[in-house]
């Protein structure tokens, strides 16, 4: 039998079935990065959540590598009975940007389950670096230019998508210095070794708070309840500058109907639960409202988003392969 | 002629030359204050080879006999077949049968090792594998794969 | 003293009945798990993470400290018992404590490596205590060019590692540096030596090369007679080290204990290099070098040492700026978060209990680790009288199912089949593999720091002299190295003096 007759005589011989006792065992769910990191942590906590109106444990499995592209094709390549979904960060929207041979297509290989979280990014910078407010840093930065340094963690990581926005926004060339991660980030910028970076509130929270480095602008539309001191990049005159890390749940395409519509009201109650809402809210991350965690709004989200990245990340002429 | 350390000037210059050319070639190189990807890489394989040439021509300058005792074929292959069996069958057959195999396959390897006992060997390491892994820390893999229709 | 009221503050939130258990649990399971061969101290972690979720923040901190060290020390355990590290800093244990056991010394190897890690870990907690903030300050000062030429400075004393030809040694460590170098170019995005495999993107596994190159082919050399005759241990000598041991491991512990608290310090890789530099100095401070190599208790003693004291004070800048300095942290941090509290400077006023709580928890961590392993000596020692024909392959699969667990990656088996080929003609052809695990682990982080270091500095090559710290390491890494070739060079003089007469 060739290929596609034997998956097309599964797909019918299994579905049926599948579909109204799932999920029946456990669910795997693919975190494309390594344990311990934002996106995982954020996938413990609606694993957990989700489990509960599943009735079946959500199992988190790390497939690390590549900028997420391993886990995320190792979804897409898995058999489409919603035993196998992902989670992924904005990195979904900016891969086929980055990667000239992604082995996967985002808005094809996969059905949307529904958004999870959106994160704001903050712009920060060491703490004795001259200007005090934002627009004093952007001129600063004009003046400088390629004297000032800009640290971001990796081709495709939210810092470096950040900076490039940030860069094209303003029109601006600076010195980018990549590193392996967002930790040595932060120490080198506490240690004064750098001058500036962009980063998720999560990882920004506590040492702005600590005075540790300082803060000029929030990219989301309003303040962070953690950060009621930074203006967003609205009220600082560059409104264009707007970015957030979120994060979507997939399923493998060709995943059941109604599979699909179970996990997405379980990702909406997930939404609503107490434990998650709190530890969200403690890294600066909001969950995603009832509407915002559907397939329809995530598909808009991705598409909206890949539209946006590719002439940002193609101006600036990088590739991650 | 010193055959030892004839054949690990080979290993050097193999592994220096083709790390080296393909880092010259393939890669920008830059120059010492703008380095490219493949600077360091280039610097690192003209060492190597260098070493490589410094030991093969001290190799043939002297005289030393070289009796090596070697693993029997049959050992190496089945050593190194086990991770790789793994590898081929963790995700399709499952956990139970890649480890089986697995440890089929390693414990052929030895000498002189029957069959029979080697199952016997095979199937104990699987169950130890099975409650520890799975059942004790709860590993995320599935026990037989789809491609047994499970 | 402040310090003395807090670390009160702290074992009584940590001495509870309760939250003991739990470390009891931490430290046994964080040993079986850990001593399991290919399973390494991150991945022992990661498995056994879900565990604590379910506990109260404290007890769940306390039981992950206790896990920390059992797997460090069941790591440890199997380097000496069969040769397979799972962690760069156990490659050095491997080296002495693997001929002890060979020897029939096992039971003194486990012992010097259980004591001297405690005798670390207690000093180190101190340290910690006291000196957290301090020291957080010195480890600021660090910027890639300290950094780079502080790993200058490890490749240098590894040098003195090798117990063959110096040349062969160098040879080793460069092949290593850039085995290291396998993976995406973070500067530029170019993919180098992966073959066209996105496997390697991320470089390759430490754990699939650790146990391919010491491990596999280790096997292999065991497996050059028949099955009937292979014997890895010939006799099983005393199990507890003599009086004599204990006075020799002294000195190397409290070496070891200082250097790896100093290293542990530095989040940007300066762990790595603790155990490498220890035994490093012992040998080089020996006065009977030849025996390095060939089982000397002090080669396992020191590193042993440094490394769990290194393991202490990477605590550190995670306890005062919330930063990871290695993927445990990394772990720790993200169950933290996970129980609901932000790592970070805060976390030291806003939980106090948490915090001097999680810091004595350190120190009953390594307490409890002594107790329990100190009976359970005899246990692994009794392992090694197995039968081979059932050992190895059970090493296999369960470094398999191991190596696989990382990262649920196949890929990496097959690399960890490559390197136990690989491993195996390099032993046969004497080369050393420990020098080659020390560039496979340096090799990013040289590049990275002299890139970076160059970028920030704008092309500025003076950035590694002006600065008073690197210059400093730059000029003692010289000197390492001239130390290293003047017996050779003092050897061969007399030689052609000899002649001459």
């Amino acid at each position: 039998m060739k290929p596609t007759l034997t998956i097309a005589a599964l797909a019918l011989s299994v579905t049926p079935v599948f579909a109204a006792d799932y999920p029946d065992r456990s669910i795997f769910m693919v975190v494309p990065y390594a344990a311990g990191g934002p996106t995982d942590t954020i996938a413990r906590l609606t694993a957990d959540a989700m489990s509960k109106s599943l009735g079946q444990q959500i199992v988190v499995e790390n497939v690390a590598g590549a900028g997420g592209t391993i886990g995320a094709r190792r979804v897409a390549d898995a058999d489409p009975d919603g035993y196998t979904i992902l989670v992924h960060h904005i990195g979904m929207a900016t891969a086929p940007a980055l990667y000239r041979q992604l082995p996967y297509k985002p808005l094809e290989a996969f059905e949307p389950i529904g958004l999870v979280s959106d994160a704001p990014m903050t712009v920060i910078s060491r703490s004795d670096l001259g200007p005090e407010t934002f627009e004093d840093l952007l001129a600063f930065i004009k003046e400088k230019g390629t004297n000032v340094t800009y640290a971001h963690a990796g081709l495709g990581a939210a810092s470096h998508l950040c900076g490039t926005l940030f860069m094209s926004t303003i029109g601006t060339r600076m010195t980018t210095v990549p590193y392996k991660g967002n930790g040595p980030i932060m120490t080198d910028l506490i240690g004064k070794q750098i001058d500036m970076t962009c980063d998720q509130a999560t990882n920004t929270v506590g040492p702005i708070t600590q005075n540790q480095v300082k803060a000029y602008a929030i990219t989301s539309e309003e303040r962070a309840e953690t950060l009621p001191d930074v203006r967003t990049t609205t009220e600082a005159g560059l409104p264009t500058f707007k970015l957030g890390v979120w994060h979507g749940v997939y399923a493998p395409k060709g995943t059941p109907k109604e599979v699909v519509e179970k996990l997405s009201s379980a990702l909406q109650a997930a939404m609503d639960d107490a434990t998650l809402k709190q530890r969200f809210a403690q890294i600066a991350t909001i969950p995603a409202t009832k509407e915002q965690a559907t397939p329809d709004a995530l598909h808009t989200k991705l598409d909206s988003e890949i539209k946006r990245w590719d002439p940002i990340i193609k101006a600036a002429g990088e590739f991650a392969d | 002629m010193d055959i030892k350390n004839l054949a690990a000037s080979l290993v050097l210059l193999v592994t220096g030359l083709s790390f080296g050319l393909t880092s010259f070639f393939g890669m920008d190189v830059g120059s010492a204050l703008r380095m490219g990807p493949g600077y360091f890489p280039l610097v690192l394989s003209i060492l190597i080879t260098g070493i490589g040439l410094a030991v093969g021509l001290k190799a043939v300058t002297v005289s030393v006999p070289f009796h090596p005792q070697y693993a029997p074929v049959r050992s190496i292959v089945a050593i190194i077949a086990a991770p790789i069996l793994f590898g081929m069958t963790i995700r399709g057959l499952g956990f139970v049968p890649a480890v089986l195999l697995t440890a089929i396959s390693a414990a052929m390897a030895a000498k002189g090792q029957r069959p029979h006992i080697a199952a016997v060997i095979a199937l104990a390491i699987t169950a130890f594998c099975l409650a520890v892994f799975y059942y004790g820390l709860g590993l995320p893999v599935r026990l037989f794969g789809p491609w047994i229709g499970v | 003293m402040d310090f003395i009221s807090n670390l009160a503050l702290g074992l009584s939130a940590a001495l509870t009945p309760y939250n003991i258990l739990f470390c009891f649990v931490g430290t046994l399971l964080g040993t079986l798990v850990g001593v399991l061969p290919g399973i390494g101290p991150t991945a022992t972690i990661a498995m056994l993470l879900p565990i604590t979720l379910s506990l109260s923040p404290e007890t769940s901190l306390i039981m992950l400290a206790g896990i920390y060290y059992g797997a460090q020390y069941g790591g440890s355990t199997t380097a000496i018992l069969i040769n397979l590290p799972g962690e760069s800093s156990s490659a050095v244990t491997a080296l002495d404590g693997y001929q002890m056991a060979r020897q029939g010394r096992a039971g003194p190897a486990l012992a010097a490596a259980a004591l001297s890690s405690f005798f670390a870990g207690t000093i180190a907690t101190v340290f910690v205590a006291a000196l957290a903030p301090p020291l957080t300050k010195i480890a600021l000062q660090f910027g890639s060019p300290e950094y780079f030429a502080l790993m200058v400075l490890g490749l240098a004393a590894s040098v003195v590692l090798a117990s063959g030809s110096v040349l062969k040694t160098i040879a080793m460590v460069s092949m290593g540096l850039i085995f290291g170098l396998v993976g995406t170019d973070i500067n530029t995005g170019a993919m180098r030596f992966t073959l066209g495999r996105a496997e390697l993107a991320d470089g390759l596994n430490f754990v699939a090369v650790a146990v391919g190159i010491f491990g596999i082919a280790e096997i292999l050399r065991n497996l050059e007679v028949t099955v009937q005759r292979i014997a890895v241990v010939k006799r099983v000598a005393g199990l507890w080290p003599s009086r004599e041991d204990l006075k020799t491991i002294f000195a190397p512990a409290c070496r070891g204990t200082a250097l790896g608290s100093a290293l542990g310090v530095l989040p940007g890789g300066g762990a790595i290099l603790a155990s490498f530099a220890s035994y490093a100095l012992e040998k080089k401070i020996s006065k009977t070098p030849e025996r390095f190599g060939k089982g000397a208790i002090e080669g396992v003693a020191g590193p042993e040492a440094a490394n769990n004291a290194g393991a202490q004070t990477s605590f550190i800048p995670m306890l005062t700026l919330g930063v990871p300095a290695n993927p445990v942290m990394a772990l720790m941090i993200g169950a933290m978060i996970i129980q609901g509290i932000v790592p970070g400077p805060q976390v030291a006023t806003s939980q106090p209990v948490l915090f001097w709580g999680l810091i004595a928890s350190m120190w009953i961590g390594n307490f409890l680790l002594v107790v329990l392993n100190l009976p359970l000596i005899g246990l692994w020692v009794r392992l090694l009288t197995v039968p081979y024909a059932v050992l190895f392959p059970a090493i296999l699969a369960f470094a398999s199912i191991g190596v696989y667990s990382v990262n649920s990656n196949t890929f990496d088996l097959y690399v960890m089949a490559a390197f136990g080929v690989f491993g195996y003609v390099l032993a046969k052809l004497e080369f050393e593999p420990a020098p080659m695990l020390l560039g496979f682990v340096l090799g990013p982080l040289l590049e990275e720091h002299l890139r970076r270091a160059m970028t920030i500095s704008h092309g500025d090559p003076m950035v590694f002299v002006n600065r008073p710290i690197s210059a400093t390491l730059l000029v003692v890494a010289m000197a390492v190295l001239a130390i290293a070739f003047i017996p050779d060079i003092a050897k061969r003089r007399k030689e052609v003096f000899v002649e001459e007469d």
